[in-house]
């Protein structure tokens, strides 16, 4: 099944710098994310790890593309995270349910 | 040349030792490449004009000699909101607390207003503008020193650059390996900054192994800072080591004096991992903030970026007044051995040699 990635938008013009889409085959998927990101104003950087459920939304940022899921219903989280979900790269994510293994998390 | 120290990472980058300077500052990159070694810029913070100028800057110094780039690419994102909704964020509680440390310590007010408050964060178009100026330059070698670079190899190696990432988990590893990484980095807990919870002695063979048959380098960091770790890396099966504390201290090195007293100074247990500075797990030299939101009485850590931009007043303080008392920096455990302010060729060339000692000990044994 092919995703529902949508056309670029222009950044000029404000619109968010990616490209949306919808993997239906990933939703309610188990994951960890090794996550992690750049401290800003510092040179410093952190790493933070997640685990939930993958929605199936995704975004395609710039050309390569460089995808990222939108991770939910969050089964482990940093220490003050308050919110419900994250965004991970698909990079660092890991799937953990055996009938999901062969989908691909990159186009 | 061959001898113990010469290792496939020496052949795939050219280079005499195989030893990997991480640092921030322009001239200790220069001083290690041109002393045998492989440096590596850190330019995460750095606007893509910032990094193209330090490019050029290197390029002119090193005579045709490689060099890498490292940049932070986010492995995760929570939210996006501006610096003033982030600011209206921070509780009450937590403001209260840093005023009562900011007293208690006569800490300073910055003299400039410090760069998370104008900035807010570093997202994937800020890293993907830093990435066009590496594609740009055609840098031998990109690093990505948190997030999986996966998505880039392929443009990457079209246009005949190295990728390397480092790694805190054998999990990571093995996919960054699957996506045809160049070389891969595996980082214990004793490293300074975003490490994982993994020693070095435990993550660095695991990742051979699973790199081996593949002819992927592997190189060690966390807690390298003399010839004996040098030597016990490459016992490990290890292509070269990864270094960065290393450097804070060297004579080149453009971190301000009392900073550098204050690392020569340090022992291996004057370095926390914490999250009190920026609500990331970092390690980092033990300052009064770390000891305050140690106590029972400090409120819980807020999540990033929110921390970070309670500390971000403090940190600056103690660096516009140079008040080594408050200060604080990313530091490695290996910090115990950082113990002069040396020449990088010099520091260099001690690990060479003293790696060189091991192996003759254990030749002549």
């Amino acid at each position: 099944m092919s995703s529902t990635a949508l056309p670029a938008p222009d950044d000029e013009a404000g619109e968010p710098p990616f490209r949306s889409g919808f993997e239906p085959r990933l939703r309610g998927a188990r994951a960890e994310c090794d996550g992690g990101a750049p401290v800003a104003g510092t040179h410093l950087a952190g790493r933070q790890d997640f685990a939930g459920r993958l929605t199936g939304n995704y975004r395609d940022f710039g050309p390569y593309p460089w995808r990222w899921y939108l991770m939910a219903e969050l089964t482990k989280k940093p220490n003050g995270y308050s919110l419900e979900a994250v965004w991970c790269d698909s990079g660092n994510l890991t799937l953990l349910d055996e009938d999901k293994l062969s989908i691909p998390l990159v186009p | 040349m061959s001898g113990p120290l010469h290792t496939p990472l020496c052949d795939k980058l050219g280079i005499e030792y195989p030893i990997v300077a991480f640092t921030h500052c322009k001239d200790v990159a220069v001083a290690v490449i041109n002393s045998g070694g492989f440096a590596v810029l850190g330019e995460a913070l750095h606007t893509p004009d910032h990094i193209a100028a330090d490019i050029k800057w290197i390029r002119e110094r090193i005579g045709g000699k490689p060099f890498g780039i490292d940049l932070v690419l986010p492995s995760s994102v929570p939210e996006e909101k501006s610096v003033e909704e982030l600011i209206a964020m921070i509780p009450d509680e937590h403001r209260a607390f840093e005023q009562k440390i900011k007293e208690k310590y006569q800490v300073p007010d910055p003299k400039i207003r410090p760069d998370i408050h104008v900035w807010g964060g570093l997202d994937q178009k800020r890293a993907l503008n830093q990435l066009e100026v590496i594609f740009d330059e055609r840098v031998p070698v990109f690093a990505s020193g948190l997030g999986s670079p996966a998505f880039l190899l392929k443009r990457a190696h079209e246009l005949g650059m190295q990728v390397w990432g480092l790694v805190g988990k054998p999990r990571q590893a093995k996919k960054q390996l699957t996506a045809g990484t160049d070389v891969i980095i595996a980082q214990g807990f004793d490293a300074a900054g975003h490490t994982g919870n993994i020693g070095t002695f435990s993550i660095v063979p695991q990742v051979v192994d699973a790199a081996r048959g593949t002819g992927v380098p592997i190189i060690a960091a966390g807690g390298v800072t003399t010839g004996r770790h040098l030597a016990a890396a490459l016992a490990l099966g290890a292509d070269g080591v990864w270094t960065g504390s290393l450097w804070l201290a060297s004579r080149e090195s453009d971190v301000n004096l009392p900073l550098k007293e204050r690392l020569i100074e340090a022992e291996t247990d004057d370095t926390v991992y914490s999250d009190c500075i920026s609500g990331y797990t970092m390690r980092t030299t033990r300052s009064p903030w770390h000891n305050e939101w140690a106590s029972p009485e400090a409120p819980e850590v807020l999540k990033p970026p929110l921390q970070m931009i309670l500390s971000s007043n403090y940190i600056q303080g103690s660096l516009d007044y140079q008040r080594k008392d408050l200060m604080t920096e990313a530091a490695g455990q290996g910090i115990h051995y950082v113990t002069e302010m040396k020449p990088a060729r010099q520091i260099l060339s001690d690990i060479v040699e003293e790696a060189l000692d091991v192996f003759d000990r254990f030749a002549s044994a």
